[in-house]
């Protein structure tokens, strides 16, 4: 087995792709969402009876090596060794000393070259040689000085190489897998929409996209991608409980409750891709899982005033775009995390980017609603009027908000006021809000077309 | 071992080319790009004011109408000259035949050091030139390792290091990889039948960027301005874009992929040896050859092609001909349209012609922005000229985020005032230009005195309560007569109680406007009060 990977290595770089064939290999690769991947690499070893050292060189560049397990029928394992010591000129050049090497002075004058066996002594800042009974500085003087080698150290190597000593049962070829986990494969979904501005429709196709910077190839491998990661250690840090840290805005307005056909393991899905695929080290791959057409889909404005305070400028509008994720009038899938690129095409006809949003794992019968950017035309200005203290953590601030709207049509903002902590009470509004939250207050503001609305609340506010 | 590997019946020599791709199937290269399309937007994180050439934060959608020949069965089409700044997850493929398998960038470029990592353990030729004759040598061995950047090769003769004994050494190689110059995406296409396509690929690329870039030009009597604007669009990309359709987009838009898909651009051959300590102080002679560096950076050279970045706009007359862009609304965002064709080359800002308006009229103001109970300070007044964005005062277009270089007269030449920017706006917003700070007007804030309040029995826990006099004086040393508005920050939960001159609100602020005669000043007195907390 090793002399047959090691044949492989030195064919022209044209039959490289054969190499998988030749060692009659199956590569399956699991892919997590976060920078996590479990390799498991079927191929038939020989196995001579006895104690025996099998290398691996093609595994990932990126290995863990202590993940590594290597299962056969009727073999046991001895010891596994990850050797990382590269092979380096000034390595060879280390692993020489108390040895004798040769070297060839070459006359700049006349070419003619001269050979002399040398031992040498160390390395340390510079080479210290000892030719004869002279000890001399490798090229002290700058003249060209050649240095030949007999033999690699049976160490060192070209790239870390994973071995698995094993003693045999029975000789004999039988498959085997050898699996590990691997970082540098990563995925995500990307999705691409294309919003339909006279009857308010929604295409979407999803995307998912492959990753590689582990370092390796991955030939012909049969890829599962998972909506999740099994990855608990940091789990606890994420949660978002910092209760004064902005939070991001929340796509989900609300989270779906139906199943589709998606294959799961555990209560995470799976994309399994369909075609045996080579995933290539530095290579972004991207393969299709979603594709509706005409889907309902609403577009609004929002607007989030994160405290009770006053702006200098008006501030623009959100520009929002919402749709199901349901069976019944929506995309009747979860979504995988990932980037949704909204499209819309201009008056000629031709699709124009006009924004971008994140959105994390959704389950399907939800609403989405994402932020694509701000709106030129429909601007708010927040502005307090008066703020008086009632007492020592008590406060009344009387908000006024200006909307207005440069687009020939009436729009309608969904204006929200954050950051009511403590013991929030609006005393007086021009309109009447929603309590989105103890937090947050809400009001729908109809903003007429070319024109201003205003509306002002009232608030006590105790700490 | 069963079909599990179909490719494996045909590996034979004569297809061995077809595998040169690790998938297998045809390779099919698509045309040139017949129709061109790019809409540039700005950088979402930069604020008001012009572009930076040397940082092109924005982006650009490109779009490019190409013809494609497919064969029956699988075959890799392969996309050529895209955008090095290309955001590969972002591309979109449509009018291919049914049957899209995947979608690929491929990171890897050809460099030097690509070169050099596909070769090893692979035969290689090594030239190494006779300091003598100058004759080349080629010495046929096999390359061992290309590991932490030194190179170790064997050779007949035994195991040597490249470029450490201080002849001139070099490799020659069988083939150039299997690598490209440029960032090429491909897709694996199933096709029932032989067919010719028009395709569309469509993608975001970095390193683009667009500004307005306003020019003001103030009259003499100082009541009116003219405005002009250019569209100065940049691409920083490696890559030009003939003959497009170019198109800008005004608004902010959400971006939120902050990730690079990892490019390996390469680099030199960097032959690291040994240590090569001397027992002399001289410099070490061995040099490495940092000539092959091939560093794929976007960076943008000063390549500007049209006039320069603050076109003189004296030219009003001529720039009635020129052609402008057309403004078209696109969802919640404003599309501006180059009328015709255009050529965005490599690494080029261009400009056209956005706006001009004449005689604006406008106010001059000067202005100072004040904490309410500020003690001895002493400030210029910052002049600004106001107007509104609507039609009476000849405006009332959606004015795009820019910035503005304000110009004056002087002895019949146009000097410039001062340089800002302004931020998006939209029609019936009041604009406001900059005109920088004016020494001519400068503004004292002084406390003239603070008095507390006692305790009131009964009402322990109010604290005392602080009364400011403050005293703000603005003094006019120019010979005309001006207006002057002075804005307060005022403390949360104070108030100004009383003062002798009006006073006004302004976006829930307290504000003063006074007129002041020429060669003047005027005195302003009010009192704060801090209610007891």
């Amino acid at each position: 087995m090793r002399a047959h990977l090691l044949a492989i290595g030195w064919l022209p770089w044209l039959l490289a792709g054969a190499s998988v064939c030749a060692a009659d290999r199956i590569l399956s690769v699991t892919i997590y969402a976060d920078d996590l991947a479990l390799i498991a690499d079927h191929r038939d070893i020989d196995v001579k009876g006895g104690r025996q050292r099998i290398e691996f060189q093609d595994v990932s560049a990126q290995i863990r090596p202590e993940t590594v397990s290597l299962t056969a029928a009727d073999i046991g394992i001895v010891e596994q060794n990850f050797d990382f010591d590269l092979l380096t000129p000034a390595k060879l050049m280390e692993k020489a000393v108390g040895r004798e090497i040769t070297i060839v002075r070459v006359n700049p004058a006349s070419g003619a070259e001269t050979r002399e066996q040398a031992e040498v002594l160390a390395t340390n800042g510079g080479v210290v040689l000892k030719i004869g009974q002279r000890i001399e500085v490798l090229r002290d003087d700058g003249l060209p000085v050649r240095v030949i080698f007999d033999k690699v150290p049976d160490n060192l190597r070209a790239r870390p190489t994973l071995s698995v000593t094993i003693t045999g049962g029975r000789a004999g070829t039988r498959p085997a897998t050898l699996s590990y986990l691997t970082p540098g494969l990563g995925w995500r979904a990307d999705y691409v929409a294309l919003f339909d501005e006279g009857d308010n429709k929604i295409d979407v196709q999803g995307w998912v996209t492959l990753t590689n910077s582990s370092g390796s190839t991955y030939e012909n491998a049969q890829t599962l991608l998972v909506a999740g990661s099994p990855s608990q250690v940091d789990a606890v840090a994420r949660q978002p409980n910092m209760r004064y840290v902005q939070q991001p805005r929340p796509t989900v307005q609300a989270a779906g409750t139906e199943s589709g056909s998606r294959e799961r393991l555990g209560d995470t899905y799976l994309y399994p891709l369909a075609e045996r695929t080579s995933i290539a080290n530095l290579q972004t791959k991207q393969v299709s899982f979603l594709d509706v057409r005409g889907v309902p889909a609403e577009h609004g404005y929002e607007f989030r005033n994160h405290w009770l305070g006053s702006a200098d400028s008006p501030q623009s509008a959100k520009t929002i775009y919402a749709f199901s994720t349901g069976a019944h009038a929506g995309l009747g899938d979860q979504l995988p995390a990932g980037v949704l690129r909204i499209y819309m095409r201009d008056k000629r006809g031709n699709p124009q980017f006009i924004g971008e949003s994140r959105i994390e794992h959704t389950p399907m019968g939800s609403t989405l609603s994402l932020a694509t950017g701000d709106a030129f035309d429909v601007k708010v200005r927040a502005v307090v009027d008066k703020r008086t203290r009632l007492g020592p953590f008590e406060w009344k601030t009387d908000m006024r908000y200006e909307l207005s709207n440069a687009l020939p049509k009436a729009v309608t903002v969904k204006l929200l006021q954050e950051g009511l902590w403590g013991d929030a009470r609006i005393t007086a509004e021009s309109q009447k809000s929603a309590r989105r939250s103890a937090e947050v207050a809400e009001w729908a503001v109809t903003v007429p077309a070319n024109g201003r609305a205003d509306l002002s609340a009232t608030f006590d506010t105790r700490y | 071992m069963r079909p599990r590997c179909p490719t494996c019946l045909l590996l034979t020599a004569a297809i061995a080319a077809f595998m040169a791709t690790s998938a297998g199937g045809a390779e099919v290269s698509a045309d040139a790009a017949s129709d061109l399309s790019v809409t540039v937007y700005r950088s979402p994180y930069r604020g008001s004011g012009s572009i930076d050439i040397d940082r092109l934060g924005g982006f650009a959608l490109i779009s490019e109408t190409r013809a494609v020949r497919l064969p029956a069965g699988l075959s890799r089409l392969r996309f050529e000259g895209v955008a090095d700044g290309i955001e590969p997850a972002s591309a979109i493929v449509t009018g291919l035949p049914d049957g899209l398998v995947e979608k690929n960038r491929e990171g890897a470029l050809l460099s030097p050091s690509a070169l050099l990592a596909s070769a090893a353990g692979r035969s290689v030729t090594l030239l190494r030139s006779n300091p003598k004759s100058g004759k080349t040598e080629r010495v046929p061995g096999k390359l061992l390792a290309d590991a932490g950047g030194g190179v170790v090769y064997e050779t007949a003769v035994g195991i040597e290091a490249l470029r450490c004994s201080g002849l001139k050494e070099s490799f020659s190689f069988d083939s150039a990889a299997d690598l490209s110059a440029t960032p090429t995406l491909s897709v694996l296409v199933r096709s029932r039948e032989p067919v010719t396509a028009t395709v569309t690929l469509s993608y975001l690329a970095r390193g683009f960027d667009w500004a307005a870039d306003y020019t003001a030009t103030l009259s003499a009597d100082g009541a009116t301005m003219d405005l002009g604007a250019w569209v100065t669009l940049a691409n920083g990309n490696g890559v030009g874009l003939p003959n497009a359709r170019a198109q800008t987009v005004a608004g902010r838009v959400n971006r939120v992929s902050g990730e690079v898909e990892p490019l390996d651009i390469g680099g030199p051959i960097l032959a690291q040896c040994w240590p090569r300590g001397s027992t002399s102080d001289s410099p070490g002679l061995l040099q490495f050859d940092r000539s092959l560096a091939g560093g794929g950076q976007l960076k943008a050279g000063r390549n500007i092609a049209t006039l320069a970045l603050a076109a003189p706009a004296q030219m009003t007359d001529m720039m009635l001909e020129a052609q402008r862009v057309e403004q078209e609304q696109l969802g919640d965002l404003k599309l501006y349209r180059v009328p015709e064709r255009t050529t965005v080359a490599a690494r080029q800002s261009k400009q056209v012609r956005l706006l001009d308006r004449a005689a604006i009229p406008i106010k001059v103001v000067y202005g100072a922005d004040l904490a309410a109970d500020a003690d001895a300070l002493s400030i210029p007044a910052v002049k600004f000229l106001r107007t509104m964005n609507d039609a009476a005062h000849r405006l009332g277009l959606p004015l795009p985020s820019g910035g503005v270089a304000v110009y004056v007269e002087h002895r019949g030449e146009r000097l410039l005032e001062h340089e800002s920017g302004v931020r998006d706006l939209a029609v019936d917003e009041e604009l406001e230009i900059s005109l920088g700070a004016s020494s001519d007007v400068a503004v004292t804030a002084a406390r003239e005195g603070a008095v507390t309040e006692p305790v009131t029995p009964g009402k322990a826990a109010r604290g005392a309560q602080l009364d400011v006099s403050e005293r703000v004086e603005i003094s006019n040393a120019r010979a005309s007569p001006i207006q002057f508005e002075l804005r307060l920050r005022v403390a949360e939960g104070a108030r100004i109680v009383s003062a002798d001159h009006p006073l006004e609100r302004k976006n829930g602020r307290p504000i003063f406007r006074l007129a002041i005669p020429a060669h003047a000043s005027a005195m302003l007195r009010y009192q704060v009060r801090h209610s007891g907390g």
